[in-house]
């Protein structure tokens, strides 16, 4: 079992009376891409200063490598950070900001010109090195705070929601290059972020972060399909939530009673006791429409209530007999006009079981 | 059509302010710079003589025709006030003037038509006495600007500088700069790290830091130097404070004497310097200093690199601003200052109100005015860079 | 112990800036001719000498007088200038500059100057003479405080009433002028206090019977100083401080009825 290259131990974080983070331990692998995922006030950036030096933990250790960090200042850390809106140095030019790592390590001028120029080349903004960078666009900036940030070869590459100022599609090819850089690199990243889409594109592992604390966290599929909290389902995606109640096990599932008399079969959970009050989740996009005749396990009848075009799907409400469930329905299949005798139907794979 | 009136008409509002201020600001300016280079004693009350001397060679003693036109000009001045004005100009361009026309004005009254000068006086003979006359008949003349800074121009007509003692006004200007630059300093070295602090501070802090600063700027400029005046007196708050406390034993004199005019100066012009600096400083972006220091720089090295750079046009602003009105202070150095601080405004206003002299009051106030506006294009270009980087 | 040394600098220096003023006052309350400390007793006798002393009384009156023409004038003519320059105008940056320079030129290079040329126009001696020169270095003022008033109307409102029917003079009327009232008050507040703040223009151009409060003080601290001078400091202060609570209070209620929701 390898030592993980950060190690954040039992962390809490308060300022004056107000705890932002609770009691946190973490343990991110070296190589390993992983997001803070969480809504602004969550504790995620936060911690991201604390790993970055700029604060101090109230109580636990922070270790790196198998050495405790937390009383290094951040010109010690050996680690780079990008800002939000990238903190780029007004006074000099693209390439003396890339320089100035190197420049505060006393590496010789020969060398620090080679590094540069290869830095700027990953990121494919050589002919910018003389430019302020008031000259340059949003993007362009981003680059740069980027090649800076890497130059001096870091153990450690921290992102304070970097992309938040760039436009959708822009913001969706720096996502493909930055995961492009880290994987080339065999760089260890740790990206805050409160878009989850980004986090699903981008991270081998997700911490959904809640007030303070970590709710889940997991691989991106782990984390959508098998949200651990209401929270992390309510979050990531869109889904609907059924509340129930725990009827029994079975060998191929457990049975859930909602109310109005349905019954629901679910993945066998035997941990949850019959009797105990749980939410099944189950995304819109796993719900089919089909006529009223047709034979499927968890067989809810209902009746459309609109169906709104999106492009690349329909949205379809459901009336109060499927608990007012949403649908994505793909555009594959038949349309159902609004006020439509429909049954919503899925298979007991197709939801998640979490705890009330 | 209609738009080109409306814009016309709209122009127009300007002209009130632009009449009023050409009339009473630039045209008393302008009026400052012809009493700086004019002369006109001779050209005016010794019109003959002016009109002859144009073709005179100067080499040689002038002809008789140009010796009589002299004499009838001084037969035609009747006011003793012009003559005293004509016998001051002569004389200080030639020694020996003064008894020379009162020679020869009383040999031009007491006879009608004409004189033989050289026969009234020996002098007349000189061409040194009627080469100054000459000279003098140039209405313009650069004898108080090049005054104004202790230079005159020998009997060659090359500039030379004045003897010793002749004239003491480089020394004043010196010391306006020395003082003006003192106090620069002093408002620097407060000056900037106050405003740091200011720029680091927030809510209630940041306000009554601030307010610190404002207020004394919005208190009349007398008031506060009469509050200095008191302070420093041998029997002042500041004094009296100091023994009562037992760290001197005798008062410390700090009225009439440069520590007092420092002291005051400093207070007056602190706002000055702390404000441009506070300005740029609120601008430089919060996490300039944080990414420094991901990247390696220490506290100090974050300073010198990154915030120094970026504060400099601040400073430099301040500095100027600073230094500006320092040189052109009169009511602070003139309260507070003893005879050896008088700074050139104090100069400028005795030659003005005191001895009358325009000339030189105009030629020390264009070398003041001409400094001024030279470093008021610097601190312009330097405002225009700081609002176009912005 | 960085901590203890920047408040230790921030407090020294704030007590630098702040002290002398506050140090003096009360002397303009001692019953001793002398200005020092400790102050054995109280007495107001040096206000009376203000009220009832000529030469103080006369400046007094001077100073409103003159004060209050410098404030029509410079604040009419500021206004027009300012509202003038909202737009980009022939010679806008070279205008500009120009209005402002008042501010930069040494006083007294002005005041000998003024001196030759009101002389000449036969205004020597004269309150005109002395309102004029204190509109010169007034102006700046009056037309920095308006240019921040105006630039912070929302064009959008001209443009609404415009589109409501309302002609230009009376957007103008109705909803600029209105709108930059805080700043009208403002520049005249200030000009008012330049003008009584003025020493060296009146020095040149004030004639015997045309002392201002201030000219008077700077003769007296020259010649004989006394409490008196502080008291008039006092009543400089108050006035002062009158001036800018009245405008702070203005503003607050153009803030609150300008607002847009």
């Amino acid at each position: 079992m390898a030592i993980p290259r950060i190690r954040i131990d039992q962390v809490s974080k308060s300022f004056g009376a107000v705890q932002v983070i609770k009691d946190l331990s973490l343990d991110i692998e070296r190589g390993e891409f992983v997001s803070l995922l969480g809504p602004s006030g969550s504790g995620k950036t936060t911690l991201l200063m604390l790993l970055a030096g700029f604060e101090q933990p109230t109580a636990g250790s922070i270790v790196l490598d198998g050495s405790r960090i937390d009383h290094l200042p951040p010109h010690r850390r050996e680690m780079g950070v990008v800002f939000q809106n990238y903190a780029l140095f007004p006074h000099m030019s693209v390439a003396d900001n890339v320089a100035f790592p190197l420049k505060m390590r006393g590496i010789g001028r020969g060398e620090v010109e080679g590094r540069v120029k290869r830095a700027l080349d990953m990121v494919q903004l050589s002919s910018m090195r003389d430019r302020r960078p008031a000259q340059l666009s949003g993007g362009q900036q981003q680059r740069v705070a980027l090649a800076r940030a890497l130059v001096f070869e870091p153990a450690v590459v921290l992102m304070d929601e970097p992309l938040g100022a760039l436009d959708k599609q822009l913001r969706e090819q720096m996502q493909l290059d930055i995961r492009a850089l880290h994987k080339r690199l065999e760089l260890t990243v740790v990206f805050v972020t409160h878009d989850q889409s980004e986090a699903l594109t981008m991270s081998d592992r997700i911490a959904v972060f809640n007030q303070g604390i970590i709710e889940q966290i997991g691989s991106p599929r782990a984390i959508y399909d098998h949200p651990a909290t209401r929270f992390v389902a309510e979050f990531i995606g869109e889904t609907n939530l059924l509340e129930g109640t725990v009827k029994g096990h079975q060998a191929d599932g457990t049975t859930i009673e909602l109310d109005l008399d349905r019954h629901l079969t679910v993945p066998r959970t035997e941990a949850i006791l019959p009797g105990a009050r749980v939410l099944v989740s189950v995304r819109p996009e796993r719900i089919l429409l089909g006529s009223p005749s047709v034979a499927v396990q968890n067989r809810l009848p209902t009746r459309v209530l609109d169906s709104v075009y999106q492009g690349d799907h329909l949205r379809v409400q459901l009336d109060e007999a499927a608990f007012g469930l949403v649908v994505r329905l793909d555009r594959r299949f038949a349309e159902w006009p609004a006020g439509a005798d429909v049954v919503a139907h899925f298979a007991p794979d197709d939801c998640w079981v979490i705890a009330a | 059509m209609i738009r080109f009136w409306q814009r016309a008409g709209h122009a127009a509002l300007v002209l009130p302010l632009v009449l009023f201020l050409g009339l009473f600001f630039v045209w008393p300016l302008l009026t400052v710079l012809e009493q700086a280079v004019s002369d006109p004693v001779v050209s005016r009350h010794l019109p003959a003589t002016t009109a002859a001397s144009a073709t005179w060679d100067r080499k040689s003693v002038p002809s008789a025709e140009m010796q009589q036109a002299f004499v009838r000009d001084l037969r035609a001045i009747d006011d003793d006030q012009t003559l005293g004005d004509l016998v001051r100009r002569l004389n200080s361009a030639q020694p020996g003037f003064r008894t020379l026309m009162k020679k020869t004005v009383t040999a031009a009254r007491d006879s009608d038509g004409p004189l033989d000068l050289a026969e009234v006086d020996a002098r007349w003979r000189e061409t040194a006495f009627w080469r100054a006359i000459a000279e003098a008949t140039n209405p313009y003349t650069d004898r108080n600007l090049l005054a104004a800074i202790d230079l005159q121009r020998d009997p060659s007509g090359a500039i030379a500088t004045m003897a010793e003692g002749e004239s003491a006004n480089r020394t004043i200007l010196l010391r306006t700069f020395l003082v003006a630059s003192t106090v620069t300093l002093a408002t620097c070295l407060i000056g900037l790290p106050y405003a740091m602090l200011v720029a680091s501070s927030v809510g209630w802090r940041r306000q009554l830091l601030l307010a610190a600063v404002l207020l004394p700027l919005w208190t009349s400029l007398l008031v506060r130097t009469t509050a200095w005046y008191i302070l420093l007196q041998d029997q002042g708050l500041i004094n009296s404070t100091l023994s009562a406390l037992h760290l001197i034993a005798h008062p410390l004199p700090l009225l009439f004497n440069r520590t007092g005019v420092i002291i005051a100066m400093t207070h007056v012009l602190l706002p000055f310097m702390v404000l441009p600096i506070y300005s740029v400083l609120i601008a430089i972006p919060k996490n300039l200093v944080p990414a420094a220091a991901s990247l390696g720089a220490g506290p100090i090295r974050a300073f010198v690199y990154i915030m120094l750079p970026l504060t400099l046009r601040g400073i430099a602003s301040g500095a100027l601003l600073v230094f500006m009105a320092a040189l052109g202070y009169y009511i602070t150095p003139a309260l507070i200052g003893g005879p050896k601080d008088q700074m050139i405004s104090s100069v400028i206003a005795f030659y003005a109100t005191g001895s009358a002299n325009w000339g030189m009051a105009g030629a020390l106030g264009i070398v003041l005015l001409a400094a001024t506006l030279v470093l008021y294009g610097i601190y312009g270009r330097l405002s225009a860079a700081n609002t176009a980087r912005a | 112990m960085l901590r203890t040394g920047r408040f230790l600098f921030g407090a020294a220096t704030v007590l630098f800036l702040l002290a002398p003023l506050i140090a003096i006052l009360p002397l303009a309350f001692t019953s001793s001719s002398m200005l020092t400390y400790p102050i054995t007793q109280l007495s107001g006798r040096w206000f009376e000498e203000l009220a009832t002393a000529d030469a103080w009384r006369r400046s007094i009156v001077n100073s409103l007088i003159i004060g209050g023409g410098t404030t029509l004038l410079a604040t009419v003519l500021g206004t027009l200038a300012a509202l003038a320059l909202r737009r980009r105008i022939a010679f806008h940056s070279a205008l500009r500059t120009l209005f402002l320079l008042p501010m930069v030129v040494p006083a007294v290079v002005l005041g000998i100057g003024l001196q030759i040329l009101l002389a000449r126009l036969g205004l020597a001696n004269t309150y005109l003479a002395v309102i004029i020169a204190h509109t010169v270095v007034a102006v700046p003022f009056v037309l920095v405080s308006m240019s921040a008033s105006l630039d912070g109307i929302d064009p959008r409102l001209e443009r609404a009433a415009a589109s409501l029917g309302a002609s230009p003079a009376r957007v103008f009327l109705l909803v600029t002028m209105p709108l930059a009232m805080p700043g009208i008050l403002s520049g005249a507040a200030l000009a008012f206090a330049t003008s009584l703040d003025e020493v060296v223009l009146t020095l040149f151009v004030a004639g015997p019977n045309q002392l201002t409060l201030a000219r008077q003080m700077f003769a007296s601290i020259r010649e004989n100083i006394s409490p008196a001078i502080v008291a008039a400091a006092f009543l400089f202060i108050v006035g002062t401080v009158l001036i800018g609570g009245l405008l702070a209070a203005v503003r607050q209620k153009a803030l609150r009825t300008s607002a847009t929701p």
